[in-house]
C-alpha cells in the first residue's frame, strides 16, 4: 500500500520530483520488493533519474504468469520474452488510452469510460475482445450489486430479529427491506420505543 | 486453429472474475499518456482485463507460430516474427525489432554496397 502511494506521487514527478529529497526515493526504493518496483529493478539511487514514463511497467511476476497459463503446460518461455512482453503491455495500455483520450476530447468530454475504452479496441484491431469484456463487465458489475443487497439485508435482518422478540409479525423484516422501509421502521419503533433502550439508536439513523 | 483456442482462452478468462495485475499500476501507465485527465472505473478495470487478454493472445499467438515445435520454448524471436507477421500487433514493432547477428548485418551492408557499384 505505501508503496502505491508513492509510486502515485512518481508519477507527478516534475516539480515535486525535484523537490523531494532524493533520500525520500531511495528510501522507497529499499522498500519496495522485486514486484512492486516501478522498473523491476534493484537500483535505489538511479530511481529519480531512470523514472521516465516509458519505463512504467507491470510487475513481471504478474505477467509471466499470465503467459504461462496462455501456452501449453510443458511451454517454457525465455527470460528476455518475459521482459519484451512486459513493455509491449505497457505500449499496449498506451495505445489504447491514447485512442480512447483522443475521442474522449474530440467531444468535449473530461472522463474517459467504459464505452471509450470497448471503441479504441474496436478500432485498433482488438474487436475480438470487445464482446468478451462486455461480458466480464457486466458480471462484475452484478457482483458489486449482490454485495450492495447483502450489507442491506444483513443490517435489516438484525433489526428484524430484535423486533421479533415484542413478537410483532414475521412479514415485518420483509416489509423493512422494502423502498419505504425506513419509514416503517419509524413506525414500528414507536412501539417498541419504551421497552428496547437500543431501538432510540436506530431511529436517529 | 490457433483461433479457435484463442477463444476457448478468452471464454476462461471470461469465466473467472478475478484480475491477476494491479490495477493501481494500470491507472499510473494510462495516466502517463498525455491529456489524459479522470478515467472511470469501468474503463480501469476493462482495460486491466484486455491486458490479461492480450497477454494471453500474445504469448500464445508467439508460442504457436514460433519455433517452439522444436523446441518447446517462447523466445524473443518468436514474439518478433509475430509482431511482423500478424496485423494487430503492427503498433509493436519499433519496441520489438528482430535481433539478427552482427556478422549477417555486415553481410547485408556488404551485399547492398555491391548492388550499388553494379548501378
Amino acid at each position: 500500500m505505501d508503496g502505491d502511494s508513492s509510486t502515485t506521487d512518481a508519477s507527478q514527478l516534475g516539480m515535486t520530483g525535484e523537490y523531494m529529497a532524493s533520500s525520500h526515493f531511495v528510501l522507497h526504493a529499499q522498500d519496495d520488493e522485486g514486484d512492486d518496483g516501478l522498473n523491476d529493478h534493484e537500483d535505489g539511487n538511479e530511481c529519480k533519474d531512470n523514472l521516465r514514463e516509458q519505463d512504467i511497467y507491470l510487475p513481471i511476476a504478474n505477467v509471466a504468469r499470465i503467459m504461462k497459463n496462455a501456452i501449453p503446460q510443458t511451454g517454457k518461455i525465455a527470460k528476455d520474452a518475459k521482459e519484451c512482453v512486459q513493455e509491449c503491455v505497457s505500449e499496449f495500455i498506451s495505445f489504447i488510452t491514447s485512442e480512447a483520450s483522443e475521442r474522449c476530447h474530440q467531444e468535449k468530454r473530461k472522463t474517459i469510460n467504459g464505452e471509450d475504452i470497448l471503441f479504441a479496441m474496436s478500432t485498433l484491431g482488438f474487436d475480438m475482445y470487445v464482446e468478451p469484456l462486455k461480458l466480464y463487465l457486466q458480471k462484475f458489475r452484478e457482483a458489486m450489486k449482490g454485495e450492495k443487497g447483502i450489507s442491506t439485508v444483513t443490517v435489516t435482518e438484525g433489526m428484524g430479529d430484535e423486533l421479533t422478540d415484542e413478537s410483532f409479525a414475521n412479514p415485518l423484516p420483509a416489509g423493512i427491506i422494502t423502498a419505504d422501509g425506513q419509514q416503517q421502521n419509524v413506525m414500528v419503533y414507536t412501539t417498541a420505543y419504551q421497552q428496547i433502550p437500543g431501538v432510540q439508536q436506530l431511529q436517529f439513523s | 486453429m490457433s483461433e479457435t483456442n484463442m477463444e476457448e482462452k478468452v471464454d476462461q478468462t471470461t469465466n473467472s472474475r478475478t484480475i491477476s495485475l494491479p490495477i493501481s499500476r494500470v491507472r499510473l501507465i494510462m495516466k502517463s499518456s498525455p491529456d489524459v485527465s479522470c478515467i472511470n472505473q469501468d474503463a480501469l478495470f476493462l482495460t486491466t482485463k484486455a491486458t490479461e487478454l492480450f497477454v494471453q493472445h500474445l504469448a500464445l499467438s508467439s508460442y504457436e507460430n514460433g519455433s517452439s515445435k522444436d523446441t518447446n520454448s517462447l523466445s524473443y524471436s518468436d514474439l518478433a516474427d509475430t509482431v511482423e507477421e500478424t496485423e494487430t500487433f503492427q503498433f509493436l514493432t519499433d519496441i520489438l525489432p528482430k535481433k539478427i547477428l552482427a556478422r549477417d548485418y555486415l553481410k547485408t551492408l556488404e551485399e547492398m554496397e555491391k548492388e550499388d557499384d553494379n548501378l
